[in-house]
């Protein structure tokens, strides 16, 4: 009040009278300049710098639920694992003999036959000779097995006998390969016979329309009409399939069997 | 293959494959992971789709990975680099444990097998060159008849008087019939 009269008197400017009264206290409530929070001293979390993965090990006096004590042991010996119900029908166990086996003995592999003959498979549908393929696949595929097991635990003999049986098999896989090609050139040279007798191959329309009937064309007619069945539904590469109509008529379609 | 594949199933038919599968031991891997040696280049829907079809067996996952050969050969060889192997490992929806190995290779005849290739061992080194100046048993014991000569406890005889024959080639021969002819 006494600052009041006074400005009065000597003509003070006014807005100054704030700086010539100091605050009574000498706290000014003011903020920092920066605009970023204030950090703690101590975060809240309990597991600051516990780390996993560079095995810190606890804090000190750092509890936990479970002591490690009662932690389980991994059992790290292998006889002591539980065992593992597999299925029997598992498709892995065709690598294996029938007696499901780690390794076949030199005297049961080499108790084979010998391979199957360009003449017997003559006889054969597509279907069997496909089989006959895959059997003897799988075969090959259970030899090299073996083969790299025994060359592992360093068993012993058995290499020739394996290699004697993987031959007599690939000695089977190009008798099929043969009567394929035989197979396909039968049926190439039956459409090259059709195109010469001018039979329209294009799918559009029949095949073949008799024009004249002579007694004559009797002895051709027979020839060329197996070929145009064929004809409607061979492409590319399901010419393999095809079997040539000669061996379709004497086939029986026996069982494929193994080499063995 | 008739039941319905849990994927997309690949549209390449292969009537006639010509390339082996090897099934290996892994029991480091978990049963339901299978382990294959395959050729370089079958990739991983391949894979998948062959065991399908031809094993009856699913796959979940295929990881694959193509081991390189050490180089081989040099010291007066060409230097060479096998072909390298491709391995697949699959994971599968049912566990598969092989069957355990043989303890009894009496079949395989380990014995005779372990002999022949010791043998064959011995034999090669024998036809190195420098093989005899090597360090051999027969290097110790001369050295030790050679000591005892030069230092007089031994006189040296010759063989067929150190074998108490009476003449040289007294009893060389044990049937005299055997004995060759010499001419006078």
């Amino acid at each position: 009040m006494q600052c009041l009269s006074a400005t009065r008197t000597s003509t003070f400017p006014t807005f100054l009278i704030p700086g010539l009264c100091p605050p009574k206290s000498s706290k000014v409530p003011s903020l920092p300049f920066s605009t970023t929070a204030q950090r703690l001293k101590r975060d809240k979390s309990r597991n600051r710098g516990v780390s996993a993965i560079h095995a810190t090990g606890l804090r000190r006096r750092q509890t936990l639920h479970v002591k490690k004590e009662d932690l389980p042991t991994p059992v790290l010996d292998r006889t002591k694992h539980s065992k593992i119900q597999i299925d029997p029908d598992h498709g892995l166990w065709q690598f294996f003999n029938d007696k499901r086996s780690a390794l076949t003995s030199p005297d049961e592999d080499h108790a084979h036959g010998r391979a199957w003959t360009v003449e017997e498979l003559r006889h054969k549908s597509w279907e069997d000779l496909h089989r006959l393929w895959w059997v003897c696949v799988k075969e090959r595929n259970r030899l090299a097995t073996e083969a790299y097991e025994r060359r592992r635990l360093n068993a012993g003999y058995g290499d020739y006998e394996s290699q004697e049986r993987e031959r007599t098999i690939k000695f089977t896989q190009r008798a099929i390969k043969h009567t394929l090609t035989e197979r396909w050139y039968a049926w190439d040279a039956a459409r090259q016979v059709a195109v010469e007798e001018g039979l329209d191959l294009s799918g559009n329309g029949p095949v073949w329309t008799p024009q004249n009937f002579e007694e004559d064309d009797a002895e051709s007619e027979e020839i060329i009409e197996e070929p145009e069945e064929r004809q409607t539904d061979a492409v590319g590469e399901e010419t393999l399939k095809e079997v040539p109509p000669e061996a379709d008529s004497t086939q029986h379609r026996p069982q494929p069997a193994a080499t063995g | 293959m008739s039941r319905l594949a849990p994927f997309r199933i690949g549209r390449k038919q292969v009537y006639l494959p010509n390339f082996t599968l090897t099934l290996l031991r892994t029991p480091h891997l978990p049963p339901t992971f299978a382990s294959f040696i395959t050729p370089l280049n079958t990739n991983k829907l391949d894979i998948r789709d062959y065991l399908f079809h031809v094993y009856g067996v699913t796959c979940v996952r295929v990881r694959s990975y193509i081991q390189q050969q050490r180089v081989r050969g040099g010291k007066r060889r060409k230097w060479y680099r096998p072909r390298a192997t491709k391995r697949m490992t699959v994971q599968m929806d049912k566990p598969f444990v092989w069957p355990e190995e043989p303890t009894d290779f009496e079949p395989w005849s380990k014995e005779t097998f372990d002999a022949a290739h010791e043998e064959q061992r011995k034999a090669r080194e024998q036809s190195r060159p420098m093989a005899d100046l090597k360090d051999s048993t027969d290097r110790k014991t001369l050295a030790e008849q050679a000591e005892q000569l030069l230092s007089g406890k031994e006189k040296w005889r010759p063989q067929w008087q150190a074998d108490g024959r009476v003449s040289r080639s007294a009893g060389l021969f044990r049937n005299p019939e055997s004995r060759p002819h010499v001419r006078m």
